[in-house]
């Protein structure tokens, strides 16, 4: 009995702790961004002669401002959209203690709150703060709201020597009317992430619409969303069913890397589960043959008086079974408490039970249990009565 | 005329080239008859019981119980044909430590059909036990341990009952109880075939069957032999028996 619910605990701990570890990890892995690129569908225009390309025309579209809640809504994954940024982009000149320098303008959300979805009983709440917490931020982050401050990337600052609370005076020239936009701007953070980011300025999405004079429009949006087995293709399909104007692309790589390791996560608990599963039933195959010889006087006995070899098996089995029921479920409760300690201790983090392993705790105890009883049986269907009741 | 139920020819058994249990046993038993077989131990006694209730396999020979030859059967057949036909009473009763007196008994329809509770307890309260039904082995007496039992093999209405020293381990107030248990099974028709060492109690059957090294050295139910004979040997087992 204790060798079934030290493996029914095992096997319960382990796959407990496996499946709250991989969502944990499936969160920190957003912490190295999004996973799923939005971007409008283009129309591209070959040019040049019959037989003979000068190359594709490829026709700027954008992204309404106004259809991104839909990203949230899709049908089946929306609970694994985490947050999303909207990006647009454009070149501006900047000038700064005499050095004037184009840099990229990206305009985004920071942590806007969108009032018509409620997430969890809360107004959910979106931007390049939430799905990039691997930025890292000197200063302070914008309010959506704030149309006078901007963020600097780290190299723009340093070529600049651009510090906090700095004020910096941007110019845009608007390539199709030729009007141009000069404001200034204070300097709220400056941003190290280790990527593009660190030569860009980043402002509200709002007032990089007005400088460019593109109201409503945005070129992508960075989509983070959390995948176990990761299904981010299907989340893709779906916003694109969502928005029949947009290509939604998965980031590879990440997806990958993310796979990679969870299925080696698996293996590896798999590998343990199935060493201790062994070990378990050694232990049983062990007590039950102990118990048979034991018992071999009782087994003579049942056979002198009538009893087949089935009725033998069946009363063996039965116990078997018996022990693979009791030994299962308190094994799943013990896993429980064990799937807790690892988490806390190793992972630093809180693991929920998970009811549907109880069901599989219980079958795989009582499989190896009647597993390990085979050889143990077919021993007690080979004792000769004759023999054990001559007291031999 | 009465038929053989129980018929052995020319049984051997050697459990292994250099030991001889058994050598050329010949014998009839009728159905009814209350055999006793004794003789020294060692002599082969409780082999020839095993033979003949097909706890054990012979080495050659033929034995047929009820027109059916048992030898060599298949043992899944074996076995039901001996629930079937056979009860068995032992020397060390064989019940099971942690079942109690009725629980004992219904185990051994649960073998062989059906549970029938009711059947159990009627079985126990024959042999005077209706008072002990829910009492485990330990909480028993010998006599009252070897009547449960009896209650055990009679349960599923056996013909033939073999009897393994059934009184060997009782004081003589239980012996005595149990040998009135055996007369009635007797007078309703069973046959019983009984190993035992009590001489007295022999004389009480119907027929002594002696075997010595393996062979039957005496038999009464040869009728020229038995009344000068009888007595000599009578008194040559009492003085083997005293002797053990």
């Amino acid at each position: 009995m204790i060798a079934v619910l030290m493996g029914a605990s095992m096997v319960s701990g382990l796959m407990t702790v496996t499946n709250g570890i991989e969502e944990k990890l499936a969160l920190e892995f957003r912490k190295f961004g999004s996973n799923i690129l939005v971007i409008p569908k283009s129309d591209t225009i070959e040019v040049g002669f019959p037989g003979m390309s000068f190359g594709s025309i490829t026709e700027q579209r954008y992204i309404d401002e106004s259809d991104l809640w839909k990203i949230k809504k899709i049908d089946n994954w929306s609970a694994n959209v985490l947050g999303f940024a909207p990006l647009l982009y454009q070149v501006v000149q900047i000038e700064q203690n005499g050095i004037s320098q184009n840099v990229v303008l990206t305009g985004t959300y920071f942590d806007r709150e969108f009032p018509n979805i409620v997430f969890n009983d809360k107004v959910w709440r979106t931007g390049i703060k939430r799905i990039a917490p691997y930025w890292s931020l000197e200063g302070n982050w914008i309010e959506d709201t704030d149309n006078k401050s901007l963020i600097a990337g780290i190299s723009v600052a340093e070529k600049l020597n651009l510090k906090i609370d700095d004020q910096i005076t941007l110019n845009y020239e608007n390539p199709d009317t030729r009007e141009t936009f000069t404001d200034q701007f204070k300097v709220a953070g400056i941003v190290s992430t280790g990527g593009s980011e660190d030569a860009q300025l980043f402002m509200t999405l709002s007032t990089a619409q007005k400088i460019s004079n593109r109201p409503g429009k945005v070129h992508s949006i960075q989509v983070s969303a959390l995948c176990v087995a990761c299904p981010a293709e299907l989340m893709g399909e779906e916003i694109e069913m969502k928005l029949p104007y947009v290509r939604a692309k998965t980031v590879k790589n990440l997806v990958n890397t993310e796979m990679i390791i969870m299925n080696q996560l698996g293996k590896m608990m798999l590998l343990i589960t199935l060493v201790v599963l062994g070990a378990s039933g050694m232990g049983v195959m062990t007590t039950t043959m102990t118990t048979v010889i034991e018992r071999r006087k009782e087994i003579g006995l049942m056979k002198s008086i009538g009893a087949e070899n089935s009725k033998i098996a069946s009363i063996f089995l039965a116990e078997s079974i018996v022990i693979g029921v009791v030994g299962g479920l308190s094994g799943y409760l013990l896993g429980n408490v064990l799937a807790q300690y690892i988490g806390e201790s190793v992972f630093g983090t809180q693991i929920s039970p998970v009811l549907s392993i109880l069901p599989i705790t219980v079958g795989i105890s009582i499989f190896v249990t009647v597993f390990a009883s085979i050889l143990p049986v077919k021993r007690a269907t080979l004792i000769e009565p004759a023999i054990i009741l001559r007291g031999e | 005329m009465t038929r053989d139920q129980i018929l052995l020819k020319s049984v051997t058994k050697y459990y292994d080239p250099l030991t001889r249990a058994l050598n050329n046993i010949n014998l009839n038993i009728s159905k009814g008859e209350w055999s006793t077989i004794i003789g020294p131990s060692g002599s082969g006694k409780t082999t020839l019981l095993n033979l003949m209730s097909g706890l054990d396999n012979l080495t050659s020979g033929t034995i047929i119980v009820n027109d059916t030859n048992i030898t060599g059967m298949d043992q899944k057949l074996l076995t039901k044909f001996r629930r079937e036909n056979m009860g068995l009473i032992f020397q060390q009763y064989h019940l099971i430590p942690y079942l109690n007196a009725l629980e004992n008994v219904t185990i051994a329809q649960y073998f062989h059909s059906k549970v029938d509770e009711a059947a159990a307890r009627e079985a126990l309260e024959r042999v005077g036990l209706g008072h002990r039904l829910e009492h485990r082995p330990s909480q028993l007496s010998g006599g009252e341990q070897q009547r449960v039992c009896i209650a055990r093999s009679l349960i599923n209405k056996p013909e033939i009952i073999f009897l393994d020293e059934p009184t060997g381990n009782l004081d003589m107030k239980n012996g005595e109880i149990v040998l009135g248990i055996l007369k009635e099974l007797v007078s309703e028709g069973h046959t019983l075939v009984m190993v035992t060492h009590n001489i007295d109690i022999a004389k009480q059957s119907g027929r002594i069957i002696k075997l010595v090294d393996g062979e039957v050295s005496f038999d009464s139910s040869i009728e020229e032999n038995y009344d000068p004979i009888l007595k000599l040997e009578m008194t040559r087992a009492s003085e083997v028996i005293n002797d053990e």
